[in-house]
């Protein structure tokens, strides 16, 4: 199966194609941030299957609740990966899919998150070998934590029994180092 | 400045970035970064780097998600257009239907004729039956008008032999042949030339089905045949026999079935002279 050409707007024209409901949108949204998107929520929900049924969910929220959204508050990923992120995370603590999982407590269990996690990884497909490098394991630790994992950085403190302002700083910290790597 | 300086150092607007913040500081950041450009744009580079890094983490979801997802969507998307329209209230016109009046009344028909025809049929046979019965009737009593006009006619003649002076009566008597008492009165008229007996009078033993009684008139010594007769209980009326002008007595024998062309002389039952 030739795979279609993948549809790619610009942010701005993109914005104004979803909030005319213009059909276009869809598939262009589809293309340009499904992966960020998936990225994120197969992180969250190891499960590939419920973590496809959250990218849909996803989409569908996207879709239905776009008129919240507006540029002033920033970029469009920023809200769509809150979108996802939250869905994910809503998931992952519901009370069916924890007994479905036989997952265990999120807040209590840091090892079995980082050992989820490296199942996960996949730098050599990724790419992300040398940006782990730029970032220091404790960094990186804890912006995966908040970002990937749905910790708020308070959790995240409890967690690690790092005082709050440290997880601040070290969280700036990161991204700092990825301004800089990306830059 | 330096409170913008240190705002921007005290990690919120990362934690904004990443959704970890509450709604004051969410509302907090908004506005200031409204007010100040230097805010927006540190904001948009976290931002930025986020999501950078976002697709430097990106998974490609498989490829039938693709179709799924936009499906889902698509569908989605036909209920949007009709959303917003206020739901036309389409009140269905109703129309009471009248029931199927015809139907019925052709059904009703064809029961009621089929009704008709079964009455019509029995009353039919009940008429037959009694025009039978009346047909009899009329049969039996045009039998029994025969009957009586029979009776009539004989009675008139028996009347008018009873009442013609030239008819003669002569009692025939029993031979020794005979049982004791047996008699027959015959009735002559000479001028008539008619014979009559009287069965009324008739006194002699039944004869058998081989054998039938014959009567005589002795002219001039001999016998000529008057016709035969049976001496049966049911018999009560006068029998007309024979023709004869001229007799000098009459005799009864019994004879074989039919009758025989002379008496048997042994056979005489009854004997009467003038």
């Amino acid at each position: 199966m030739s795979r279609k050409r993948k549809i790619s707007l610009s942010e701005e024209e993109l914005v104004l194609a979803l909030r005319n409901r213009e059909k276009i949108a869809i598939e262009a949204l589809y293309d340009m941030y499904s992966a960020s998107l998936f990225g994120v929520i197969s992180r969250i929900i190891i499960d590939t299957a419920t973590a496809e049924d959250l990218l849909q969910e996803t989409f569908v929220k996207i879709w239905h609740s776009f008129s919240g959204y507006s540029t002033e508050k920033g970029r469009l990923f920023t809200w769509m990966v809150n979108i996802a992120r939250n869905l994910a995370i809503d998931k992952l603590r519901s009370k069916d899919f924890k007994n479905q999982n036989k997952n265990q407590e999120l807040e209590n269990n840091v090892t079995f998150i980082d050992e989820q996690r490296n199942t996960v990884y996949k730098p050599e497909l990724l790419g992300i070998k040398e940006l782990v490098e730029t970032l220091k394991p404790e960094q990186k630790l804890i912006l995966d934590l908040v970002y990937f994992k749905g910790y708020t950085h308070v959790e995240a403190a409890d967690e690690l029994g790092i005082p709050l302002g440290t997880i601040k700083t070290r969280l700036r910290m990161a991204i700092q180092q990825l301004r800089k790597h990306f830059n | 400045m330096e409170d913008i300086k240190a705002y921007i150092e005290s990690g919120i607007l990362e934690l904004y970035v990443l959704g970890d913040v509450s709604p004051d500081e969410k509302l907090q950041v908004e506005e200031l970064a409204l007010k100040h450009p230097v805010i927006k744009a540190e904001l948009d580079e976290i931002e930025r780097s986020m999501q950078l890094y976002a697709e430097y983490n990106a998974v490609e979801p498989a490829t039938h998600l693709r179709d799924r997802v936009l499906n889902s969507l698509l569908t989605n998307f036909g209920d949007d257009s009709t959303f917003d329209k206020e739901p036309d209230v389409q009140t269905a016109k109703v129309v009471s239907m009248a029931p199927p009046k015809s139907y019925n009344f052709y059904k009703y028909a064809f029961a009621a004729c089929l009704a008709l025809l079964l009455a019509s049929v029995a009353v039919m046979v009940s008429m037959y039956n009694k025009l039978q019965d009346s047909n009899n009737t009329i049969a039996a009593l045009q039998s029994d008008k025969q009957h009586f006009a029979n009776t009539v006619s004989l009675k008139e003649g028996e009347l008018e032999v009873l009442q013609d002076a030239s008819f003669k009566f002569l009692k025939l008597q029993a031979t020794a042949k005979a049982p004791t008492g047996s008699q027959i009165t015959v009735a002559w008229s000479p001028a008539k030339k008619k014979v009559w007996i009287d069965m009324k009078s008739l006194k002699m033993p039944e004869n058998d089905k081989e054998h039938q009684y014959q009567l005589w008139a002795l002219v001039a010594g001999k016998p000529v045949d008057l016709g035969v007769f049976d001496a049966n209980a049911d018999t009560a009326d006068m029998k007309e026999m024979k023709s004869i002008a001229s007799a000098d007595a009459f005799a009864v024998t019994l004879e074989p079935k039919g009758g025989s062309p002379t008496p048997t002389m042994d056979e005489m039952m009854v004997i009467g002279k003038f």
